[in-house]
This record gives structure tokens, sequence and C-alpha cells, in this order.
């Protein structure tokens, strides 16, 4: 199935500077429906709250992790279905598998291009 | 004889204390000249890591400002292609097709200038790389401090054991740091770890 571009989306980074640079790679690939959290709890508050169709998050984050949002939307009966993309910096092999094993949908390295997020997003829904 | 032994024995044993007693003294007084420039160097730490901080948040700004000029040139040029789109078709209209093609092929180079903006948008995660960094060598400084202070305040024992000790928050951080410089994954050799688990 491939991605709705009025799907939900929630980009959840501390980092106000690739919050703005995912949100204009979404854009430029034709999602408008994008809200923002500053870290994995105000991220989990929002996909309690309201309905998202897809999350993409950093994994650094103070407060709540990324891989710890990502354990617990996998825990979560009512979001435990939605598609997660990690965009970070967290470049170690450990990372990864621990990223898998959590129920990670794809996984991005931190720098990365417009390519990169069209082809892991065609990948999530194909 | 024996007793000659004895005396000896006693004689070198007293050497040795003295000897012992020396260095005992030559090392305290040592400890207690380096803890005057070790409390001074100590505080100027919070000033280093605060200068940090305060880079941390320049270059965000600075970031912020780039991506706010970017989209404003990427909004003008979107505005400018609307125009040009309609002139287009004008003279399309009035048969000019020259003119037409022209400024066909002046929209076309626009349209690749907004690749050349997402690259501008995309190549500014540098920030956050950076910004990531910086944090790791505040925490490594603030725990340098209060190991310094700590040395400062309670040497003796302490002073030896600190530098053998590998749990540390700043070892932890160091390592984390060397390790991110050498061994990095690029977006391929992730691609091949997730192959492996099956994400095709």
């Amino acid at each position: 199935m491939p991605a709705d571009p009025n799907m939900k989306i929630l980009v959840v980074d501390d980092m106000a500077t690739m919050r703005r640079i995912v949100k204009t790679l979404l854009k430029q690939l034709g999602f408008t429906n994008i809200s923002e959290a500053e870290n994995g709890e105000e991220g989990l508050q929002k996909l309690r709250s309201e309905k998202f169709d897809f999350v993409v998050s950093d994994w650094n984050m103070p407060i709540m992790t990324g891989i710890d949002m990502l354990r617990a939307i996998r825990a979560d009966e009512a979001l435990k279905a939605i598609p997660v993309l990690m965009v970070t910096a967290e470049a170690q092999q450990q990372n990864l598998v621990e990223a898998v094993q959590a129920g990670v949908s794809n996984y991005i390295v931190k720098p990365f291009t417009a390519e990169t997020m069209q082809e892991k997003l065609a990948k999530i829904f194909k | 004889m024996r007793e000659d032994l004895v005396q000896n024995g006693k004689h070198k044993l007293y050497d040795q204390l003295g000897e012992l007693a020396r260095f005992v003294e030559t090392a305290l007084r040592t400890l207690n000249q380096a803890s005057v420039p070790i409390a001074a160097s100590s505080s100027e730490l919070p000033a280093v890591a605060s200068h940090l901080a305060e880079l941390n948040k320049m270059t965000e700004e600075g970031t912020l400002e780039v991506m706010r000029l970017t989209d404003l040139i990427q909004d003008n040029h979107g505005q400018t292609m609307k125009e040009l789109t309609e002139i287009r078709e004008v003279l399309k209209a009035v048969d000019c097709t020259t003119l037409a093609h022209r400024i066909q092929t002046t929209a076309d180079n626009l349209k690749q200038d907004d690749q050349l903006f997402m690259q501008i948008m995309t190549a500014l995660s540098f920030q956050d790389l950076v910004a990531q960094r910086v944090k790791k060598l505040v925490g490594i400084l603030n725990d340098v401090q209060d190991k310094l202070m700590k040395l400062v305040v309670v040497f003796g024992p302490k002073a030896d054991e600190d530098p053998g000790g590998t749990d540390s928050k700043s070892d932890e951080l160091l390592k984390q740091l060397e390790e991110s410089k050498t061994m990095a994954m690029k977006q391929n050799v992730a691609d091949e770890i997730l192959a492996q688990y099956g994400f095709k």
C-alpha cells in the first residue's frame, strides 16, 4: 500500500533544526499533515491523544529516548501497528540491532539525503 | 655475631623507614602545591562548559536562519515559476513558440534549483550532529571538574585511585565520542544489516 499523502505524521526530535529538516523533506515528498514533539514522552502523549499514521523519531532525546518510545509504542495495543522510522546519529551496529529488536520499521543514519528518506518511505509503505 | 646481625637489620629498617617518610613528605608537598592550580583550573571548567553550550545555541540559531532564508528563496522561486508558466501560456497563444520555449527552459532551471534547496536543508543536519557531540563534551567537562574538586578536597588515596577507574561517566562519554569517529555506520552498511533482519 503506497503512502497516503494525507496521512498524519509525527516527527519526534529534541533539535528544532532536525524537526524542520524532516518536515521540509516530508513536505517536499508531498506529505503536509505533520505534527511535532520534542521528546519520546511528548510523542507518546500525542500518539495517545490523536490518531497518527506514521512516526519519524530521533534516538537521543532528553526525558524519554526514541528507543524507549518505540518500545512503549509496540507494547501499546492501540499504537503497536504504527510504522516507526528512526532517523538518528546513533550509528553503531548494536544500536541498529537494538532498534530492530524493539520493532523499528526502518532506520536512517544521519546525515541523510531526501532520496534516502523517499526510499525508506517507499519500503515502509510498499 | 647474632647481635651484630640484628643491629644491622634494625639499622637497614630505620634507613628504609626514613626514606619512606621523606618520600611521603615530598609527595604530600607536591600534592599541596598542585592543589591550588588544580582548584583554579577546575573552577574554570563550568565556564568552558557554558561556552560550549552557547556554541550549540549559536549554531542552532544560525542554522534556523539559513533555513528561514532558504524557505523564502524557495517560495519566491515558486512564485516566479507560476508567473513564467502563465507567460508561457500567453506566448503560446500568440504563437511566439521560440519565446515560449525559452521561458520553459528558464522554468526548468528554476525547478532544478529546488533540488539544490533540498540539499542545502539536509546539509544543515550537521548542526544536530555537532550539538550531540558538544553535549557529550559538556558532560565530560562536568565529570572532570567534579573529580578534580574531590582531588583537591580529599587528595591522598583518592588521587591514586581515580585515574585507574574505568566505569566513570567521562570514560564512558569519551568512549562514545571515540566510537562515533571510528565505528559510525554509513547508510549502506545499515541497509545491509537491515537486510539480514528481513528488511528489503
